[in-house]
């Protein structure tokens, strides 16, 4: 297929004056990667969309790692591309303008092949404002030969089919190698002549890629039988998809390339992914079990890599990201080494998340300077029944320690992460969270000193519970939105001090991220039902319409309820059964019964193995630099 | 209670006879142009302070809580309005020539947003956003103008609230046409300032005109 040869711009230029913004759509940001004429010209072309506004996209490190890791490759290239803001679509479909790589300024469909990722649930509409801006079938059966192939990948992959039936191709796991062999086999495939069906072959055969057309989905009877929901009707399709992993990260430079937006982003920072993987075990997260093993970087690499970065951007804040930072084994060496070396430059190091402990806070002040902002933990839960029950292996003895030990060191204003509708929540844990965070109010208060007593504050934010596909809690149920509304008031009505303020997130978008979360392939058409009542950007407050999903679940035939909030069986074969994130699903039974009897499991990167199932079948380990100890 | 120990700066500034911190001002001139005329002055000035840090120039950095960049700009140009003259001050620890200093800038910079020149300047000279009150700006049509007039007055909504400003009050002189091109010069006062780009809108409404650029190309104190 031709590369892209039309230039948007021209016409994006004379609607720019109507944007918001204009910023997101500009390009020529520090860093950027374009084609020259020396470039081959039958390269095979790539783009690289983030299903959300360029201030969202842009600080994604999925976009960056992908756009690099096609663009290290001979005979490929990759470019970026955003969803434009709701009301400027809304301009560019009148004005007949499609939707645009940002570096080319070419329409989407000129391209070889697109890649959509997908960051959450609430950007399953949002996947098919991107098809219909770029011109392209939202269904992948429709498409025409000539067409980009559309590929998928990303966290809410690992329950691929609500969204099946958009994507030609998905991604399941890290996408590192994978992408650029997908990109390769699609210029091959296109070099050769072949078909979309061959070409969609050539990509089934490629380890870790699931091509939905592929399968059949079984009634309950048969699936049973079968052990899983689909089963393939293709040659080249497996009956199971085992994510992929990059076995090269720990040892893989930690600096990777990246472009200095002009805009204001919301991490607008250098980010230096430290480690990958935490398995610290808790039940409720998917993250943590799809990015098993935990693999480091050593500290030479992430002190170089972090100096290189911010000498080459001009950042001057860096972040060392990962899930779990404080865990990695050498971060008191790097967090004092990155000091010495950014001092009196004027710049910032941050790490994202504290652990719940003394040396937490100590790595939190390493990193603090004079400017004490806020400081954040995550209990997750009030009472320490339910923290077994999920797992969280913090005791309120950890708790109190590590805020008391931020409020000695100057920190005025802590914030704490709490999940409501857990499995077997009741309301003695919701009272369990007010009883907590008074106590934590005090304590603070108690070692702070008294003329600054005035000033401390504890925030608490609540989230409901969405049960994840790949996690030991994905059998069950969310509680109903009006439940989760009468929890927040009994929380509310619990605290009696005005310093401390509660938060929640909204529950009917948690509502739609459970069904999305645990939907099947009927899904699809409540996603396109709801698209086509108007339903985008479902993650934005203002843009949020509960109305239009219930109006296309009932269309379809849906019963959304049942999807977000049934439990079920563990012997019920599960709608996305056929994609594994390497954890064995007897693994999974076994800690959700565990869970149910309240009995914690330890970290293996701390300790020994778990039994998880994934190290043996890949052949790989947990590679810390050194022993964790904590 | 440990008492945690400051960190110590990497870098100690020279002091003067009288004790003060010796540094060194230096002025830039850039163009911004092209798309980029489409960012707004907080994404330029953002955008210069990284170009400065890319530069790995001495620059200096201000005391207290939340050090930051000693760098400042000149006037503001509105979202869509380009310039070919715009400035910036940095001061620096280490005395860098002007030359060495926009080749390091020019080099950690992209083409749209390119300075071109770099002078010592006093420290005590006038702030960048002061120091050149009047702006030459050049409005070019997309077909040849004879002439328009200029309205008598203008209301401009900033923050929900309207003004109305009177363009004689800001215009230096009348505005000069020729061919498709209206030169513009523009005062901005210490009470405020009338931008461009709306005073162009005003001159053309109901004209049977379309702006194809507005460009600063000259600053005057």
């Amino acid at each position: 297929m031709p590369q892209p040869t039309t230039d948007l711009w021209p016409r994006l230029r004379d609607l720019l004056p109507l944007a918001e913004r204009p910023v997101r759509y500009l390009n020529h940001e520090f860093g950027s990667v374009y084609r020259t004429p020396e470039d081959d010209p039958a390269d095979t072309s790539f783009v690289m969309v983030y299903p959300d506004t360029y201030e969202l996209g842009q600080a994604n490190q999925a976009i960056r790692i992908l756009v690099n890791c096609v663009n290290a490759q001979p005979g490929m290239y990759a470019e970026r591309a955003y969803l434009p803001a709701a009301e400027f679509a809304d301009q560019m479909r009148e004005a007949g303008l499609p939707l645009f790589s940002l570096e080319s300024c070419a329409p989407l469909r000129e391209f070889d092949a697109i890649g959509i990722t997908l960051p959450h649930e609430l950007a399953a509409t949002n996947v098919l404002e991107v098809l219909d801006l770029a011109g392209l079938a939202l269904r992948a059966e429709d498409r025409a030969e000539a067409d980009p192939i559309v590929l998928g990948g990303g966290p809410c992959a690992f329950n691929p089919e609500p969204y099946s039936a958009f994507f030609d191709a998905i991604c399941i796991g890290e996408g590192e190698e994978a992408m650029p062999e997908m990109v390769a086999c699609i210029g091959a495939g296109r070099a050769a002549g072949k078909t979309r069906q061959e070409i969609l072959e050539d990509l089934a055969d490629i380890p870790g890629t699931y091509v939905p057309g592929f399968y059949r989905v079984l009634p309950d009877e048969e699936a049973a039988a079968w052990g899983y929901r689909v089963k393939p009707v293709n040659g080249h399709a497996l009956p199971e998809i085992q994510k992929r992993v990059f076995e090269g990260f720990a040892q893989s430079p930690a600096w990777e390339p990246c472009i200095v937006p002009f805009a204001d982003l919301v991490h607008d920072r250098l980010s230096v992914e430290i480690l990958r993987g935490c398995t610290r075990g808790c039940r409720f997260c998917q993250a943590g079990m799809m990015y098993r093993p935990v693999r480091e970087r050593s500290a030479d690499n992430i002190v170089e890599g972090a100096l290189e970065g911010l000498k080459q951007t001009g950042y001057d804040e860096v972040s060392l990201t990962s899930l779990s930072t404080t865990d990695h084994s050498q971060i008191k060496e790097i967090l004092e080494r990155m000091n010495a070396a950014v001092a009196g430059k004027g710049i910032q190091i941050s790490i994202p998340s504290q652990r719940l402990d003394s040396f937490g806070v100590d790595m939190a002040a390493l990193v603090a300077g004079e400017k004490r902002g806020g400081l954040t933990f995550a209990p997750e839960a009030g009472t320490q029944r339910l923290r077994d029950v999920i797992n969280k292996n913090v005791t309120e003895e950890d708790v109190f320690s590590s805020i008391t030990a931020a409020f000695r060191e100057g920190w005025r204003r802590c914030k704490l992460y709490f999940m409501i509708g857990l499995p077997t929540e009741t309301d003695d844990d919701i009272r369990g969270i007010a009883s907590l965070v008074t106590r934590v109010y005090e304590a603070a208060r108690e070692v702070t000193p008294p003329d600054q007593r005035g000033r401390v504050r504890v925030s608490v934010s609540l989230s409901l519970f969405v049960p994840k596909a790949g996690t030991p809690f994905q059998w069950d149920g969310q509680i109903a939105p009006e439940e989760a509304l009468r929890r927040v008031n009994l929380l509310r009505h619990s605290i009696k001090f005005r310093a401390i303020d509660v938060n929640w997130h909204d529950p009917a978008t948690s509502f739609v991220e459970a069904v999305m979360s645990r939907g099947g392939r009927e899904c699809c058409d409540v996603i396109e039902g709801a698209f086509k009542r108007g339903a985008r950007m479902d993650a934005w407050t203002e843009h949020f319409r509960p109305e239009a999903w219930r109006a296309a679940a009932e269309e379809a035939g849906v019963d959304a309820e049942a999807l977000a909030q049934r439990t079920f069986d563990l012997a019920e074969v599960l709608p996305w059964q056929h994609i594994s994130s390497g954890v064995h699903l007897s693994y999974l039974r076994l800690e959700h019964k565990r869970a149910f009897k309240e009995q914690t499991t330890p970290d293996c990167s701390f300790g020994t193995c778990t039994g998880c199932g994934l190290c043996p079948d890949y052949g790989i380990d947990v590679e810390t630099q050194e022993v964790r100890v904590g | 209670m440990a008492k945690r120990t400051m960190p110590v700066p990497a870098v100690r500034y020279e002091r003067d006879a009288n004790g003060g911190e010796l540094l060194y001002r230096l002025r830039f001139r850039y163009c911004e142009k092209g798309r980029l005329a489409m960012l707004s002055h907080l994404e330029v000035a953002h955008y210069l302070e990284r170009v400065v840090r890319r530069a790995e120039l001495p620059f200096a950095i201000t005391n207290g809580f939340s050090p930051h960049m000693r760098i400042s700009f000149g006037g503001a140009l509105p979202v869509g309005v380009g310039g070919t003259c715009e400035i910036f001050d940095l001061l620096l620890y280490r005395d860098v020539s002007p030359e060495e200093a926009l080749g390091a800038v020019r080099a950690a910079s992209v083409p749209d947003l390119l300075p071109y020149a770099c002078e010592r300047i006093d420290r005590r000279a006038k702030a960048a956003s002061v120091a050149y009150p009047k702006s030459t700006y050049e409005v070019v049509f997309d077909r040849p103008v004879a002439s328009l007039a200029v309205p008598e007055a203008v209301e401009v909504v900033r923050k929900k609230k309207t003004r109305v400003l009177a363009p004689a009050d800001f215009l230096v002189e009348p505005p000069a046409f020729a061919g498709d091109t209206m030169t513009l010069k523009l005062v901005s006062k210490d009470t405020g300032s009338l931008r461009p780009d709306v005073l162009v809108r005003a001159m053309t409404a109901g004209a049977d005109v379309r702006v194809a650029s507005i460009t600063r190309t000259a600053l005057a104190e």
